[in-house]
């Protein structure tokens, strides 16, 4: 068999959509089946539903609007034969084995041999499903354990049966890694696999020992959350988040399936009010609310938060939260031995829990794999733990945990006493080892293909470095440049390095990435970068050296449009958000290869300025050359200053191409993991001939273009859209987009209208109201609409 | 002198510009599956049609070039049937209109289309390249002025309160929606089969409208204001075309005229107060009639905005009672240069319906004008 071209979903519930979803982001044409209604014309209402659901759902599901037109809807009856072209057919129906068994035995009928199907099972162990199933079924079914959401959790749980063929294994991992970007962790046909049944036990130990020890939820939260790389939810948080009554489900399955020996069960305490939240609709935040709530409206607004002493007397009762100041909690910012060692009832609930899990996870191995650095990454990408259980061992020492399990009556796991002082992860030169159950360490694993940047770094020393950012020899003649400052914000020394880089290359080497890496963010936190640092320009403002931002803002200038004309190919690599200068540098790339989840834009008007480092010539440039659009000399200016004026970025890599801040020539990556590779590979393949691009001469039309764009942003006034200062910042914007005086005769070159943005980013600086916009976002996080 | 009627009149249904059902249809096909409708609902014979005058407001793209000649060629007319696009912004069509009877008047021709169509879909208000003087701008600003904030000028000048406005809006949707529902509507409507699906009733009208809902809208061009989106007309993509002859050819011909054109006139008015042009052309055509407004028993006024279509009422004393039967532009929707044919059309075909003497076709155009029609029954 091939390798996996059509698919088909059954099931359009919220995770058999978002799957459909997923696999539509990556350009693949999927088939999305549900039953057919007992009521309605349309058999194919369901999953038509399913798929308008899609595009008002947040986060998105879908990556661009075109993603959707990539899923047909369908029914289980008359389409039910139309799967026999299916490579991979999803089953993600409702949990029950009888329903799901039956469907089996149709697809059983009707698919075409070889072909995979999988379920979406969370709570139904392979070996039930495949119970008195037709023979020719097994070799070709798996579990593909999604986590919701989809299209931002990226670990796919992949469990196979004893029956199961390496060649069915083989092409759905490859799939689901490199078209729909999955971490594929491989499980075993145990109950939970690996990350539900350590988080469901980490999630009911933390709410049966609050519970037990008095401890009220706006404090669990703060300490079982950011104090240990947990999510900064915290576990109610958190279950309010995806939805208290899943829990039940989970654990009602957990509870039928695991031996009775297994720690599981003395946490899975009966908490009836539970039930009487669920009764009430108060199901987290997809319901009225949860642990948390909000009552009231605008001003009047009130959060509150469940009283988890009166819950435990079986009453709901929500009071006003409260922010816990917990000195163990600041404490744990040095060292969480601070806080998990603490005598105090806050340190003894945070050892309780954390020791507990910590146990439960080691005593897991050999059960659930063999691969704790498999557990680890299933834990950190499905439950977006910073640290997986074994690395929050090995930050606490292995010997201390194992000391200080007595505390709480847990005996060590044997793999915890066959490790004694030592620790889980190891380095051997540029080789990150594992733990063994035999004893041993065995190389970590990575996929094939994939490139990590702290792999290239390990025990190796950057090329280049300064505080911001350094470069790395990533082999094959090509070197990495990599920004490390807060938010990756670029400064001087980002702009500095960047231009040795370019002297570098030039001189030994073949071609330049431009790539960062923090691959323990949560889903949609990483930064590529935000953008000029502006806490460095609201400094020399303060002092009044307008010299000095404005040299920054040549300098930016001069060292972007080096990136475009060195006589070699520069590669921009982005994840997440690329906005002002991150973009702009990416504008400036010979090409880019985007992770899927990248967010560019080009966001200067929130701070009150212009883009000052090449983003208007360039984006003038690429609409001006689209041959989709109208022509004349108006269309692609107002499209910039569309774009430009509202900030807008787009919410997805798919996205930015339809904006043009990426090329229909640029790549994108599914898989985060593969990012780096391929943008290698990309540059690699252009050093042969390579030629860097012409300048960019732009047709203009001037003041005409300058009164056109004034009318719109002053009706925008009017209708109370635009505040006076959006006005300033947009007639400034609207003198650099249309050339200044030009006439429309004339060709303006690239570098004329970055003299225009340098004069509009100058001026807008020295305004109050811009001070204000930068001051504040500095403060706050947020921007300031004055 | 040749008197020139009405002898036919059919459009396209009209449908919400982007979200409609014509989004995806060009304007131009769009027309001449209306023309050659309209030929064949007539009777009249192609080859004596003299010119195809099509108005546009925004004449470009696939509306652009001369799009009237393209049209003729679109819809089969012979080759010989000569075509002529015209821009009077909203008056455009009605403008072809005059010019046909114009023609008729001086011996220039005996049978005419006049047809007006915009997708406001495809060919955005203000055109794909508004490149406005820098130097007019600078000294008569209200040249450019949008048409949103000229309708807030009218309400403040005249007075006319938010109420006011939406409760006008609401009666346009009310007789729209029962004209439709009546078929009344049906009659007047060209299928247009061009985007994969047929479309063949109009999309603007809202059966649901409510005061309620009306007045949850906020205002949609001055914060402060009072013309909200429910109480201006949408934007709308279609077309239409009228049959001008003269009474002769018709007579001669066994074509059955709605109505004779007794006399027309076209008035500038002060660009920020744009909607108020139907007063001073209005005037004229009824001097020129040698009628009083009281005379008139069917009215179509163009509904731009609810504020400057009771402004108008109030100003010319027309009867409401006699004003857009149908409903009008707010409900039915108003793709510029095709809403003069149609009220024109229209206005003709109610006074047949409605057994009057004389009726009033009259719009208000941007960049400050007016335009009026007065017709009579044969």
């Amino acid at each position: 068999m091939g390798a996996i071209q059509s698919v088909a979903v059954i099931g359009a519930g919220v995770m058999g959509a978002a799957i459909a979803a997923q696999i539509a982001n990556a350009g693949i044409k999927v088939r999305l089946l549900d039953i057919v209604p007992k009521e309605g014309d349309d058999r194919n209402a369901i999953a038509r539903r399913a798929i308008e659901r899609l595009k008002t759902t947040q986060p998105a599901p879908l990556m661009s609007s075109r993603a959707a037109r990539l899923i047909t809807p369908g029914n289980t009856e008359d389409d039910f034969a139309a799967l026999a072209e299916c490579d991979w057919i999803v089953e993600a129906v409702i949990e029950r084995l009888d329903i799901k068994q039956a469907l089996y035995r149709r697809l059983a009928e009707v698919r075409k041999p070889g072909s995979v199907v999988s379920s979406n099972t969370s709570t139904i162990p392979l070996g039930e499903l495949m119970t008195d199933m037709p023979e020719s079924l097994r070799p070709d079914f798996v579990i593909t354990h999604f986590f919701n959401p989809p299209r931002y959790m990226r670990l796919l749980e992949l469990v196979s049966g004893p029956a199961t063929s390496a060649d069915a294994i083989a092409r759905v991992t490859e799939f689901c890694d490199v078209a729909l970007g999955k971490s594929v962790i491989p499980c075993r046909d145990t109950p939970g696999f690996i990350a539900n049944r350590i988080g469901t036990y980490w999630i009911q130990t933390a709410l049966a020992l609050a519970l037990e020890m008095g401890i009220e939820i706006e404090e669990a939260d703060a300490i079982m959350g950011r104090p240990m790389g947990f999510p900064s939810t915290g576990v109610f948080g958190l279950m309010d988040l995806v939805g208290i009554d899943l829990g039940p489900h989970v654990n009602a399955s957990l509870a039928r399936l695991l031996p009775k020996t297994d720690a599981f069960h003395r946490m899975n305490r009966e908490a009836p009010f539970l039930a009487t939240m669920i009764a009430e609709g108060y199901t987290g935040k997809k319901g009225k609310g949860g642990f948390y709530r909000s009552t009231g409206r605008g001003r009047e607004r009130v959060k509150e938060t469940l009283s988890l002493a009166a819950a435990a007397q079986g009453r709901l009762e929500w009071r006003p939260s409260i922010r816990p100041d917990i000195a163990e909690v600041k404490d744990a910012k040095t060292d969480l031995k601070r806080l998990v060692g603490a005598k105090s009832n806050y340190g003894r609930y945070a050892w309780g829990v954390l020791g507990r899990v910590l146990a439960y996870a080691a005593s897991l191995i050999p059960e659930i794999g063999d691969d704790i650095a498999a557990v680890d990454a299933a834990m950190r990408l499905g439950y977006t733990w910073k640290y997986g259980p074994f690395e929050l061992i090995d930050r606490l020492g292995a010997d201390w945990v194992a000391s200080r399990l007595a505390d709480l009556d847990e005996p060590v796991p044997p793999l915890l006493a066959k490790l004694g002082a030592g620790a889980f992860y190891r380095e051997d030169g540029a080789t990150l080892l594992r733990f063994t159950p035999d004893g041993g360490y065995r190389a970590v694993a990575r996929a094939p293909g994939v490139l990590l940047l702290e792999d290239a770094k390990r025990g190796r020393k950057p090329v280049l470095s300064n505080k911001s950012a350094s470069v790395w020899d990533i082999g094959d003649g090509v070197l990495c440049v990599e920004f490390h400052s807060i938010m990756n914000a670029i400064d001087g020394d980002t702009l500095a390095l960047l231009g040795k880089t370019i002297a570098l290359v030039q001189k030994s080497h073949k071609a330049m990435v431009i790539y960062s890496e923090n691959l323990r963010t949560g889903p949609g936190k990483e930064n590529f970068s935000v953008g000029a640092n502006l806490g460095l320009a609201m400094f020399a403002a303060n002092l009044r050296m307008w010299g000095k931002i404005e040299g920054t803002v040549k300098e930016g200038q001069k060292i972007l449009q080096a990136l475009r004309e060195a006589p070699f190919p520069v590669v921009g690599a982005p994840s997440g958000r690329a906005l002002g200068g991150g973009c702009e540098i990416l504008l400036h790339c010979d090409a880019v290869q985007a992770h899927a989840e990248t967010y560019m834009g080009l966001v200067e008007v929130g701070v009150g300025l212009v883009p000052g480092w090449g983003g208007c010539a360039a984006m003038l440039a690429r609409w001006q050359g689209a041959k989709d659009a109208p022509r004349g000399p108006m269309p692609a200016v107002a499209k910039v200053f569309e774009m430009i004026s509202t900030a807008k970025v787009a919410t997805s890599a798919a996205e930015a191409r339809e904006l043009k801040f990426l090329r229909p020539g640029d790549g994108i990556t599914m898989n985060r993991e593969r990012v780096l590779a391929d943008a290698k590979a990309r540059a690699l393949a252009m050093v042969a001939g390579y030629a860097p691009p012409e300048p960019d001469t732009l047709q203009l039309p001037g003041a005409t273009g300058r009164v056109a764009l004034g009318m719109a942003v002053e009706d925008f006034r009017k209708k109370g859209v635009a505040t006076p200062h959006d006005v300033t910042v947009s007639t400034h914007l609207a003198r650099v987009l249309t050339g200044g005086d030009t006439d429309m005769l004339d060709p303006v070159p690239a570098g004329a209208v970055k003299d225009l943005e340098r004069e509009a980013f100058m001026a807008l600086f020295r305004t109050r109201e811009s001070q204000a916009r930068i001051k504040h976002i500095l403060d706050t996080g947020k921007p300031l609409r004055n | 002198m040749s008197s020139a009627v009405i002898a036919a009149y059919a459009r396209s249904p009209f449908a919400l510009a982007r979200k409609g059902g014509l989004a995806r249809v060009r304007p131009d096909e769009m027309a001449a599956a209306v023309v050659r409708e309209l030929v064949a609902r007539s009777g009249v014979a192609a080859e004596d049609i003299e010119d195809l005058i099509v108005g546009c407001a925004f004449p470009e793209a696939e509306q652009g070039l001369n799009v009237a000649r393209l049209i003729g060629l679109m819809a089969d007319l012979p080759i010989g049937v000569a075509g002529a696009t015209v821009n009077r912004f909203c008056g455009s069509s009605m403008y072809s209109i005059h010019m046909a009877a114009g023609a008729i008047a001086m011996g220039a021709g005996e049978a005419f289309i006049a047809a007006g169509i915009e997708s406001m879909t495809r060919v955005p208000m203000g055109g794909f390249n508004p490149m406005p003087s820098p130097a007019l701008y600078g000294k008569m600003p209200a040249a450019y002025m949008g048409m949103g904030e000229t309708a807030e000028n009218v309400a403040k000048r005249w007075r006319i309160s938010r109420e006011a406005q939406e409760e006008f809006a609401l009666a346009s949707h009310v007789k729209a929606a029962a004209a439709q529902k009546a078929g009344r509507l049906a009659g007047e409507i060209v299928p247009i089969a061009l985007s994969g699906a047929t479309v063949s009733e109009d999309g603007c009208i809202r059966h649901d409208a409510s005061r309620e809902g009306l007045a949850g809208l906020k205002p949609a061009f001055d914060a402060e204001g009072s013309v909200t989106a429910g109480t201006s007309s949408p934007l709308t993509d279609g077309a239409s075309a009228v049959l001008v002859c003269s009474e002769a050819y018709a007579a001669r011909h066994g074509l059955a005229p709605l109505a004779r054109i007794r006399s027309v006139a076209v008035a500038g008015c002060a660009p920020d107060i744009m909607g108020m042009g139907p007063v001073a052309a209005s005037r004229k055509a009824l001097a020129r009639a040698g009628i009083e407004a009281s005379a008139l028993d069917v009215v179509e006024l163009n509904e731009a905005f609810a504020s400057q279509a009771l402004a108008c009422i109030g100003e010319l004393g027309l009867d409401p009672a006699r004003v857009n039967l149908d409903g009008g532009a707010i409900a039915l929707g108003h793709p510029l240069g095709a809403t003069g044919a149609r009220i024109t059309g229209k206005a003709a075909q109610l006074l047949g319906r409605e057994g009057g003497k004389f009726a009033l076709a009259t719009q208000c155009i941007g960049g400050g004008q007016g335009i009026a029609t007065v017709l009579e029954a044969l």
